[in-house]
Protein backbone atom coordinates (compact mmCIF):
# COMPACT_ATOMS: atom_id res chain seq x y z
CA UNK A 1 0.00 0.00 0.00
CA UNK A 2 1.27 3.42 -0.90
CA UNK A 3 2.15 5.47 2.17
CA UNK A 4 0.27 8.77 2.25
CA UNK A 5 2.56 11.74 2.70
CA UNK A 6 1.75 14.04 5.58
CA UNK A 7 2.43 17.12 3.46
CA UNK A 8 0.13 20.11 3.47
CA UNK A 9 -1.08 21.18 0.06
CA UNK A 10 -0.41 24.61 -1.44
CA UNK A 11 -3.71 24.52 -3.39
CA UNK A 12 -5.53 27.10 -1.21
CA UNK A 13 -2.46 29.33 -1.11
CA UNK A 14 -2.01 29.29 -4.88
CA UNK A 15 -5.75 29.64 -5.54
CA UNK A 16 -6.06 32.77 -3.38
CA UNK A 17 -2.81 34.17 -4.77
CA UNK A 18 -3.97 33.80 -8.37
CA UNK A 19 -7.51 35.08 -7.81
CA UNK A 20 -6.32 38.07 -5.76
CA UNK A 21 -3.51 38.94 -8.17
CA UNK A 22 -5.44 41.19 -10.58
CA UNK A 23 -7.42 43.22 -7.99
CA UNK A 24 -4.25 43.47 -5.89
CA UNK A 25 -2.15 44.69 -8.81
CA UNK A 26 -4.78 47.28 -9.71
CA UNK A 27 -5.12 48.50 -6.13
CA UNK A 28 -1.45 48.62 -5.11
CA UNK A 29 0.27 48.97 -8.51
CA UNK A 30 3.38 47.51 -6.87
CA UNK A 31 6.77 48.70 -8.08
CA UNK A 32 9.95 46.84 -7.20
CA UNK A 33 13.15 48.81 -6.81
CA UNK A 34 16.47 47.08 -6.33
CA UNK A 35 19.10 48.63 -4.09
CA UNK A 36 21.99 47.39 -6.25
CA UNK A 37 22.87 45.12 -9.14
CA UNK A 38 23.49 42.26 -6.69
CA UNK A 39 19.96 42.69 -5.32
CA UNK A 40 18.46 42.17 -8.77
CA UNK A 41 19.10 38.43 -8.77
CA UNK A 42 16.09 36.26 -7.95
CA UNK A 43 15.96 34.70 -4.51
CA UNK A 44 16.56 31.01 -5.01
CA UNK A 45 16.62 28.26 -2.40
CA UNK A 46 16.12 28.74 1.31
CA UNK A 47 16.24 32.32 2.55
CA UNK A 48 14.91 34.58 5.27
CA UNK A 49 13.05 37.62 4.03
CA UNK A 50 12.89 40.46 6.53
CA UNK A 51 10.86 43.66 6.25
CA UNK A 52 9.64 46.65 8.23
CA UNK A 53 6.16 46.23 9.69
CA UNK A 54 4.16 49.44 9.51
CA UNK A 55 0.74 48.00 8.69
CA UNK A 56 -1.30 44.81 8.74
CA UNK A 57 -1.23 44.50 4.94
CA UNK A 58 2.58 44.20 4.81
CA UNK A 59 2.49 40.41 4.23
CA UNK A 60 0.32 40.97 1.12
CA UNK A 61 2.71 43.64 -0.18
CA UNK A 62 5.68 41.34 0.43
CA UNK A 63 3.91 38.69 -1.63
CA UNK A 64 3.61 41.18 -4.48
CA UNK A 65 7.24 42.23 -4.01
CA UNK A 66 8.65 38.71 -4.24
CA UNK A 67 5.81 37.29 -6.34
CA UNK A 68 7.69 34.32 -7.75
CA UNK A 69 8.12 32.52 -4.41
CA UNK A 70 5.74 31.02 -1.85
CA UNK A 71 6.11 32.85 1.44
CA UNK A 72 5.96 31.17 4.83
CA UNK A 73 5.27 33.90 7.35
CA UNK A 74 6.20 33.69 10.99
CA UNK A 75 3.09 34.71 12.95
CA UNK A 76 2.41 35.02 16.66
CA UNK A 77 -0.04 32.60 18.27
CA UNK A 78 -2.46 35.49 19.00
CA UNK A 79 -3.20 35.60 15.27
CA UNK A 80 -4.50 32.03 15.41
CA UNK A 81 -7.06 32.72 18.16
CA UNK A 82 -10.29 32.11 16.16
CA UNK A 83 -11.18 29.16 13.94
CA UNK A 84 -11.55 31.46 10.93
CA UNK A 85 -8.15 33.05 11.39
CA UNK A 86 -6.53 29.69 12.12
CA UNK A 87 -7.98 28.32 8.85
CA UNK A 88 -6.48 31.19 6.85
CA UNK A 89 -3.10 31.28 8.52
CA UNK A 90 -2.65 27.52 8.48
CA UNK A 91 -3.63 27.28 4.82
CA UNK A 92 -1.19 30.06 4.08
CA UNK A 93 1.52 27.92 5.68
CA UNK A 94 2.24 30.46 8.42
CA UNK A 95 4.46 29.28 11.25
CA UNK A 96 2.88 29.80 14.66
CA UNK A 97 5.22 31.03 17.39
CA UNK A 98 4.77 32.06 20.98
CA UNK A 99 6.47 35.41 21.43
CA UNK A 100 6.68 35.03 25.20
CA UNK A 101 7.97 31.48 25.13
CA UNK A 102 9.60 30.83 21.77
CA UNK A 103 10.04 27.06 21.81
CA UNK A 104 12.45 24.66 20.18
CA UNK A 105 9.56 23.00 18.27
CA UNK A 106 8.79 26.16 16.28
CA UNK A 107 12.48 26.92 15.88
CA UNK A 108 13.22 23.45 14.52
CA UNK A 109 10.34 23.63 12.03
CA UNK A 110 11.69 26.99 10.74
CA UNK A 111 15.20 25.54 10.35
CA UNK A 112 13.82 22.43 8.59
CA UNK A 113 11.86 24.61 6.16
CA UNK A 114 14.89 26.78 5.43
CA UNK A 115 16.99 23.68 4.81
CA UNK A 116 14.23 22.39 2.50
CA UNK A 117 14.80 25.54 0.39
CA UNK A 118 11.63 27.34 1.49
CA UNK A 119 11.31 31.09 1.84
CA UNK A 120 10.59 32.27 5.39
CA UNK A 121 9.25 35.81 5.68
CA UNK A 122 9.25 37.70 8.93
CA UNK A 123 9.08 41.11 10.53
CA UNK A 124 12.00 41.38 12.97
CA UNK A 125 10.60 44.48 14.69
CA UNK A 126 8.20 42.02 16.31
CA UNK A 127 5.00 44.06 16.02
CA UNK A 128 3.16 46.56 13.81
CA UNK A 129 4.93 49.88 14.35
CA UNK A 130 2.37 52.19 12.68
CA UNK A 131 5.12 54.53 11.51
CA UNK A 132 7.87 54.78 8.92
CA UNK A 133 10.81 54.54 11.32
CA UNK A 134 12.71 51.28 11.39
CA UNK A 135 12.73 50.09 14.98
CA UNK A 136 15.13 47.78 16.81
CA UNK A 137 15.41 44.30 15.28
CA UNK A 138 15.22 41.17 17.39
CA UNK A 139 18.21 38.86 16.90
CA UNK A 140 16.17 35.65 16.46
CA UNK A 141 16.45 35.89 12.65
CA UNK A 142 20.27 35.86 12.92
CA UNK A 143 20.13 32.68 15.00
CA UNK A 144 17.83 31.13 12.37
CA UNK A 145 20.18 32.14 9.53
CA UNK A 146 23.27 30.88 11.38
CA UNK A 147 21.62 27.56 12.31
CA UNK A 148 20.45 26.92 8.75
CA UNK A 149 23.34 28.56 6.88
CA UNK A 150 20.89 30.52 4.72
CA UNK A 151 21.02 34.21 3.73
CA UNK A 152 18.83 37.08 4.93
CA UNK A 153 17.25 39.38 2.35
CA UNK A 154 16.23 42.83 3.65
CA UNK A 155 13.17 44.45 2.08
CA UNK A 156 11.66 47.86 2.79
CA UNK A 157 7.95 48.47 2.29
CA UNK A 158 7.31 52.15 1.62
CA UNK A 159 4.40 53.52 3.59
CA UNK A 160 1.64 54.79 1.28
CA UNK A 161 0.43 58.19 2.46
CA UNK A 162 -2.64 58.04 0.24
CA UNK A 163 -4.45 54.99 -1.05
CA UNK A 164 -4.10 55.98 -4.71
CA UNK A 165 -0.30 56.16 -4.52
CA UNK A 166 1.83 53.35 -5.96
CA UNK A 167 3.21 50.79 -3.58
CA UNK A 168 6.99 50.73 -3.66
CA UNK A 169 8.97 47.75 -2.41
CA UNK A 170 12.73 48.21 -2.11
CA UNK A 171 14.73 44.99 -2.26
CA UNK A 172 18.23 44.80 -0.82
CA UNK A 173 20.99 42.34 -1.55
CA UNK A 174 21.18 39.06 0.39
CA UNK A 175 23.39 39.05 3.47
CA UNK A 176 24.90 35.83 4.79
CA UNK A 177 25.46 36.02 8.57
CA UNK A 178 27.22 32.63 8.58
CA UNK A 179 30.05 34.12 6.53
CA UNK A 180 30.24 37.14 8.84
CA UNK A 181 30.38 35.27 12.12
CA UNK A 182 32.71 32.68 13.63
CA UNK A 183 31.63 29.07 14.06
CA UNK A 184 30.15 29.64 17.51
CA UNK A 185 29.15 33.30 17.71
CA UNK A 186 28.23 35.00 20.97
CA UNK A 187 24.84 36.58 21.59
CA UNK A 188 26.40 40.04 21.33
CA UNK A 189 27.80 39.09 17.88
CA UNK A 190 24.26 38.21 16.81
CA UNK A 191 22.96 41.51 18.19
CA UNK A 192 25.61 43.30 16.14
CA UNK A 193 24.47 41.53 12.95
CA UNK A 194 20.84 42.39 13.79
CA UNK A 195 21.90 46.04 14.14
CA UNK A 196 23.77 45.88 10.83
CA UNK A 197 20.64 44.54 9.14
CA UNK A 198 18.67 47.40 10.65
CA UNK A 199 21.19 49.83 9.15
CA UNK A 200 20.71 48.13 5.77
CA UNK A 201 16.95 48.52 6.19
CA UNK A 202 17.46 52.23 6.90
CA UNK A 203 19.49 52.54 3.69
CA UNK A 204 16.57 50.98 1.80
CA UNK A 205 14.25 53.48 3.49
CA UNK A 206 16.45 56.33 2.24
CA UNK A 207 16.12 54.97 -1.30
CA UNK A 208 12.33 54.79 -0.81
CA UNK A 209 12.22 58.37 0.51
CA UNK A 210 14.25 59.67 -2.42
CA UNK A 211 11.68 58.29 -4.91
CA UNK A 212 9.00 60.58 -3.56
CA UNK A 213 11.33 63.58 -3.47
CA UNK A 214 12.37 63.26 -7.11
CA UNK A 215 8.76 63.21 -8.20
CA UNK A 216 7.65 66.06 -5.94
CA UNK A 217 10.63 68.31 -6.54
CA UNK A 218 9.21 70.43 -9.37
CA UNK A 219 5.71 71.06 -7.99
CA UNK A 220 7.20 72.18 -4.64
CA UNK A 221 9.33 74.84 -6.38
CA UNK A 222 6.32 75.89 -8.43
CA UNK A 223 4.14 76.12 -5.37
CA UNK A 224 6.78 78.13 -3.54
CA UNK A 225 7.03 80.51 -6.45
CA UNK A 226 3.24 80.90 -6.51
CA UNK A 227 3.23 81.39 -2.76
CA UNK A 228 5.99 84.02 -3.00
CA UNK A 229 4.23 85.87 -5.80
CA UNK A 230 0.92 85.79 -3.94
CA UNK A 231 2.65 87.13 -0.80
CA UNK A 232 4.28 89.82 -2.91
CA UNK A 233 0.92 90.75 -4.45
CA UNK A 234 -0.69 90.92 -1.00
CA UNK A 235 2.06 93.18 0.34
CA UNK A 236 1.71 95.42 -2.75
CA UNK A 237 -2.03 95.65 -2.20
CA UNK A 238 -1.41 96.51 1.46
CA UNK A 239 0.99 99.28 0.43
CA UNK A 240 -1.59 100.70 -2.02
CA UNK A 241 -4.27 100.46 0.69
CA UNK A 242 -2.02 102.34 3.16
CA UNK A 243 -1.25 105.06 0.65
CA UNK A 244 -4.84 105.67 -0.39
CA UNK A 245 -6.48 108.50 1.62
CA UNK A 246 -9.40 107.53 3.83
CA UNK B 1 28.32 9.44 29.96
CA UNK B 2 27.95 9.69 33.71
CA UNK B 3 28.41 13.19 35.10
CA UNK B 4 27.78 14.54 38.58
CA UNK B 5 25.59 17.61 39.12
CA UNK B 6 28.71 19.64 39.89
CA UNK B 7 30.36 18.62 36.62
CA UNK B 8 27.20 19.44 34.67
CA UNK B 9 27.05 22.87 36.35
CA UNK B 10 30.70 23.57 35.46
CA UNK B 11 30.14 22.53 31.86
CA UNK B 12 26.97 24.61 31.73
CA UNK B 13 28.88 27.64 33.04
CA UNK B 14 31.57 27.18 30.36
CA UNK B 15 28.93 26.99 27.65
CA UNK B 16 27.08 30.05 28.94
CA UNK B 17 30.34 32.04 29.04
CA UNK B 18 31.18 30.99 25.49
CA UNK B 19 27.85 32.25 24.18
CA UNK B 20 27.56 35.29 26.43
CA UNK B 21 31.02 36.62 27.30
CA UNK B 22 29.64 39.96 28.54
CA UNK B 23 28.25 38.36 31.71
CA UNK B 24 31.30 36.25 32.61
CA UNK B 25 31.37 37.33 36.29
CA UNK B 26 27.68 36.69 36.89
CA UNK B 27 27.86 33.29 35.19
CA UNK B 28 30.98 32.23 37.11
CA UNK B 29 29.27 33.14 40.38
CA UNK B 30 26.01 31.36 39.55
CA UNK B 31 24.67 28.48 41.62
CA UNK B 32 21.85 26.01 41.06
CA UNK B 33 19.39 28.52 42.51
CA UNK B 34 20.31 31.26 40.02
CA UNK B 35 17.39 32.29 37.83
CA UNK B 36 18.16 32.31 34.11
CA UNK B 37 16.01 35.23 33.02
CA UNK B 38 15.95 37.47 36.08
CA UNK B 39 19.53 36.93 37.36
CA UNK B 40 21.47 36.10 34.20
CA UNK B 41 19.36 38.21 31.85
CA UNK B 42 18.89 35.42 29.32
CA UNK B 43 16.49 36.36 26.51
CA UNK B 44 14.26 33.94 24.55
CA UNK B 45 16.85 33.92 21.75
CA UNK B 46 19.61 33.34 24.31
CA UNK B 47 17.69 30.40 25.73
CA UNK B 48 17.23 28.83 22.28
CA UNK B 49 20.92 29.28 21.53
CA UNK B 50 21.84 27.75 24.88
CA UNK B 51 19.65 24.72 24.12
CA UNK B 52 21.26 24.30 20.65
CA UNK B 53 24.78 24.38 22.14
CA UNK B 54 23.79 22.08 25.03
CA UNK B 55 22.40 19.54 22.54
CA UNK B 56 25.75 19.49 20.72
CA UNK B 57 27.88 19.40 23.86
CA UNK B 58 25.96 16.71 25.78
CA UNK B 59 24.79 14.88 22.62
CA UNK B 60 21.19 14.89 23.78
CA UNK B 61 17.98 16.13 22.21
CA UNK B 62 15.74 18.61 23.99
CA UNK B 63 11.98 18.36 23.52
CA UNK B 64 9.85 21.43 22.70
CA UNK B 65 11.39 23.56 25.44
CA UNK B 66 11.20 27.34 25.52
CA UNK B 67 12.35 30.36 27.48
CA UNK B 68 9.80 29.69 30.22
CA UNK B 69 10.58 25.98 30.61
CA UNK B 70 13.70 26.45 32.71
CA UNK B 71 13.34 29.03 35.41
CA UNK B 72 16.56 28.17 37.28
CA UNK B 73 19.95 26.59 36.57
CA UNK B 74 18.87 23.61 38.72
CA UNK B 75 16.03 22.83 36.30
CA UNK B 76 18.45 22.75 33.35
CA UNK B 77 20.76 20.40 35.28
CA UNK B 78 17.77 18.17 36.19
CA UNK B 79 16.78 17.96 32.53
CA UNK B 80 20.32 17.13 31.33
CA UNK B 81 20.76 14.59 34.15
CA UNK B 82 17.53 12.88 33.12
CA UNK B 83 18.55 12.78 29.46
CA UNK B 84 22.10 11.44 29.90
CA UNK B 85 21.07 8.65 32.27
Amino acid sequence: MKKRKNKKSYFFYDFVKITAAIPGLLWFRPKRIYASEAAKQRIRGGALLIANHSSNIDPIILMFGIYYRRHHFIATKELFDTRFKRFWFENFHCIEIDRENFGMGSFRSIIDMLKADKLISMFPEGHVTNNEEVQKFKSGMVLMAVSSGKPIVPVYIKVRKRFWQRQYVIIGEPINPTAMLQKMPTLSDMDRVAELLREKEKELKEIADSIGLKKRKKPIVKNDANKKSSIHKESQQDEIRDKTPV
Amino acid sequence: MQLSRKEILEKLQDIMISINDNDRERIEACTEQTRLVEDLGLTSVGMLYLVIVLEESFRIKFEDVGAATFSTVAKVIDYIEEKIK
